[in-house]
């Protein structure tokens, strides 16, 4: 007769898949030079950084790079006087273009794979945020067939299509205690898909000169069919169906960026990019479930981003035919409002500088190394959805290396 | 030359993953002594839980926890009464089983191993004595006491809590708990004693255990106070919470039950209770939403053959009702008593922790930390054990950040909060 029922113990919205998880290293070339590149025609990457480039490219193009990258963040909470770091683990982000055209003729094609949203973070499953967030592995691999044409010597457009594949497994902490005092945990876990386009013009004017305009798409993303498992006791197994199946969609933004290069001597080349992510269109972040329970519902977490504007500059200079020095840097800022700061990738405007080193091993193949660090505002914040306070700082370091061939 | 590349190459990524932010912490702007704590209290002072006192209760209890956020800033050791852990289920608790098909829990006595005998004491009938400590002492919470009983030199034959504590046995012990707490010197005290003072009258239905006076209740405190400052120790008091806040009076409802006797004889409409008229007499009257019923209430009493609690001739016992008359009661002199706390600790510029104000929010706001929804519903609210008036691990770790915050705020100390999701609620099978 003690009517004690756990309806509406829990109902608790997924918080993934947050904020600042746009990753930024689409070729070592760009990355050593501050990410500018929109404006320039460096080598393949340009079938992300802008399609309507390719056309103008010298050469053709087979070439890959990959940016291990050391995510570190602290946590203080409110309070407390012990600090909490996430685990080490290195993201992969990766990049991969080819470009062909026939020697003279006024068109190219190209072909990129990369990644430019993705987040990997484990704060463990003791931390003060465990209830918010334990770890997040989340992936989204662009595939972008590209074509490119050159309309005259001075301008050329170019336009592709994208699809992206997602994954996210991502884990958190539920607070109920099981018979040895250890929490529950619930994982999702899923593949998704989306597609987008993008296109872009590139405009040389003189020897002097270049300048690029690409747009890329807002690319929806759904993830149908996801597992999600919940691990809680015995008593709350009918609370939480499981295995169970998850449904999310996210829009990742469209980013519209400006580029212009110019070339004072044959040495150097100066470049700066503007770059505007329209994150805006992140809302709201739902998660539907196969099955519900008065405990386990459908969620709708709010988000409420603002669009964020990357500003970059760098340069290069040719040390003598073989070796090739840059060097960038810039500043960005965060989407994220105060009050929706989580620890999927605790957000806050951030600066960065960036370092490159670019050699030729034979006449047809380019080593180009990068070295980026960035550091992330320290920020103070309480979560409105979990109450989640403290201080988040984090700094990324991320080497890169990439084997560009080209003929 | 290949290889030492790659091994040059690990090596730097190995130091990048190495650089971690870092983040200061706020420093101090006063300073308190830590040195020796000590808590003063009854049984949410010593981690008293699940209707019982055992190890693991004792290891969350708040004065624990508050110690171990003081040892980062300068606090020394806390020494806790604890049973062994041959005997770690003490005096006995109950854990949480399984749910019933209709969704009430099903409770499993865990056996008491730390028994050494009982004793028949005169008024008291026979009581337990439980296995005594004699280690170095800093929690001094003696589930049971009221402030009323800490200047009585007999109290340590008839609490066999407080009992296993001293050095004698009962019934030879003469020393008042003032005068235990107060023995060995001490910089620093928390101080929660009070409770019982209102709650025991209040958990018994108003049936027994008469609420200690006002007036006396202010003396006591008063002597309580200058006694725990006389050699110039900081500290911290908490008030006393408003008894109904707590589901011990919120879990089994007159609704609930009424809903239940109706399934099977709809035409039932009114339930009968023993209640308090106001000039102190009791006489039977149908019960309101008003009237509040206790946990332990076992509602397999209620029946249509005997007519108990349906028929106005054999209403619900007033040890089971804490009517609305006996919550005017009891809310008016748990007002004086706080008023009392207040005012003493304001006097001695003692830090407080209102814990009214603080379970009076949670009954009605609830409480969200780092991602916890906590609320004073019984089992599910996460913040009272199994017997709907102590504290969970998470509720004591709560109350001790509570305490923290009342005592940098008051002192300028820089104790670290506890972190909350660290300690769990209540254990569900």
């Amino acid at each position: 007769m003690r009517r004690i029922l756990f309806i509406g113990m829990m109902l608790f919205p997924f918080l993934a898949m947050a904020q600042g998880f746009q990753v930024n290293l689409h070729g070592q070339k760009q990355i050593g030079m501050g990410h500018t590149g929109t404006g320039l025609l460096q080598d393949g990457a340009s079938v992300l950084f802008n399609p309507g480039a390719v056309a103008m490219l010298p050469e053709n193009y087979v070439q890959g790079g990959i940016s291990p990258l050391f995510f570190n963040s602290a946590f203080l909470a409110a309070g407390a006087n012990q600090q909490e770091n996430n685990k080490n683990q290195v993201a992969t982000p990766f990049n991969v273009y080819a470009v062909w055209g026939p020697k003279n003729a006024p068109w190219k094609v190209g072909l990129g794979v990369y990644t430019p949203f993705g987040g990997l973070t484990d704060w463990g499953t003791s931390w003060t945020g465990k209830y918010s967030l334990e770890s997040l592995n989340l992936k989204a691999i662009y595939f972008q067939p590209t074509i490119s044409y050159k309309l005259s010597n001075i301008v050329s457009i170019g336009a592709g299509f994208v699809y992206n594949h997602a994954s996210v497994d991502l884990t958190r902490g539920i607070p109920v205690s099981s018979s040895t005092a250890s929490s529950g945990q619930a994982e999702l876990k899923g593949n998704g898909k989306g597609y987008g386009f993008n296109a872009g013009i590139f405009v040389k004017p003189s020897q002097k000169v270049s300048l690029g305009l690409t747009y890329r798409s807002k690319v929806n993303t759904t993830i149908d069919g996801g597992t999600a498992t919940f691990a809680v006791p015995n008593a709350l197994a009918a609370n939480f169906p499981s295995p169970n199946t998850f449904s999310s969609s996210i829009p990742l933004p469209s980013t519209t960026s400006l580029g212009i290069g110019y070339y004072p001597t044959n040495k150097w080349t100066v470049a700066l990019d503007l770059e505007y992510v329209n994150w805006d269109v992140y809302k709201s972040l739902d998660f539907n479930y196969g099955q519900t329970t008065a405990t386990l519902q459908n969620t709708h977490s709010p988000r409420n981003y603002k669009n964020a504007y990357d500003f970059r500059g760098g340069a290069e200079y040719k040390a003598c035919t073989n070796v090739a020095l840059r060097f960038g840097g810039g500043y960005a800022t965060t989407p994220v409002q105060d009050g929706y700061v989580t620890p999927e990738a605790p957000d806050a405007n951030r600066i960065y500088g960036t370092l490159g080193f670019g050699y030729k091993l034979a006449k047809k193949l380019d080593l180009d190394v990068s070295l980026e660090f960035e550091h992330l505002m320290s920020r103070t914040q309480t979560n409105i959805e979990t109450n989640l306070a403290g201080t988040f700082k984090t700094d990324v370091t991320i080497p890169g290396v990439a084997l560009v061939y080209h003929w | 030359m290949k290889n030492f590349k790659y091994i040059f190459i690990l090596g730097v990524f190995g130091f990048l993953g190495a650089c971690k932010p870092t983040i200061t912490a706020p420093t101090a702007t006063g300073s308190v002594d830590f040195t020796r704590y000590i808590a003063v209290g009854n049984s949410l002072t010593a981690g008293y839980a699940d209707g019982g006192l055992y190890l693991t209760g004792q290891l969350n209890s708040y004065p624990s926890i508050i110690a171990k956020q003081m040892a980062t800033v300068g606090g020394g050791s806390f020494a806790q009464p604890l049973f062994t852990t041959d005997q770690a289920s003490g005096t006995g608790y109950q854990t949480l089983t399984g749910f019933s098909s209709t969704g009430s829990p099903v409770l499993t006595p865990v056996v008491a191993t730390a028994v050494r005998g009982s004793i028949p004491l005169p008024g008291l009938g026979t009581i337990p004595l439980f296995t005594k400590y004699s280690g170095a002492l800093e929690n001094y919470g003696v589930p049971g006491i009221k402030l009323n009983d800490i200047l009585n030199p007999a109290y340590g034959n008839g609490n066999p809590y407080y009992e296993r504590l001293l050095p004698g046995a009962s019934p030879t012990n003469t020393t008042p708990y003032l005068d235990f707490v107060t023995a060995k010197s001490f910089t620093f005290f928390t101080n929660w004693l009070g409770n019982n003072d209102a709650l025991s009258y209040a958990t018994s239905g108003g049936a027994s255990n008469d609420l200690t006076d006002k007036a006396a209740f202010a003396t006591t405190y008063n002597t309580l106070i200058t006694r725990l400052t006389a050699t110039g120790a900081k500290g911290a008091c908490a008030t006393i919470p408003d008894v109904t806040t707590i589901p011990y009076f919120n879990t089994v409802t007159i609704g609930a039950i009424l809903a239940g006797v109706q399934k099977v004889a709809p035409t039932i409409t009114a339930l009968y209770i023993s209640a308090r008229n106001t000039d102190g007499t009791y006489s039977t009257r149908a019960a309101t939403t008003a009237d509040l019923i206790v946990l332990t209430f076992p509602t397999s009493k209620i029946s249509a053959t005997t007519g108990y609690g349906l028929d106005p001739r054999n209403p619900i016992e007033t040890q089971y009702v804490l009517d609305a008359n006996e919550v005017a009661l009891v809310k008016d002199y748990v007002s004086a008593y706080n008023t009392t706390i207040k005012a003493t600790a304001a006097a001695k510029g003692l830090a407080v922790f209102d814990s009214f104000n603080f379970l009076t929010n949670l009954k009605n706001n609830g409480l969200l930390i780092n991602g916890i929804g906590l609320n004073s519903n019984y089992i599910s609210g996460g913040i009272f054990s199994l017997d709907g008036v102590h504290l969970t691990p998470r509720g004591y770790a709560i109350v001790a950040n509570q305490f923290i915050i009342a005592i940098n705020s008051q002192y300028g100390s820089n104790i670290p909060l506890a972190n909350v999701s660290a300690y769990n609620g209540v254990l569900l099978p």
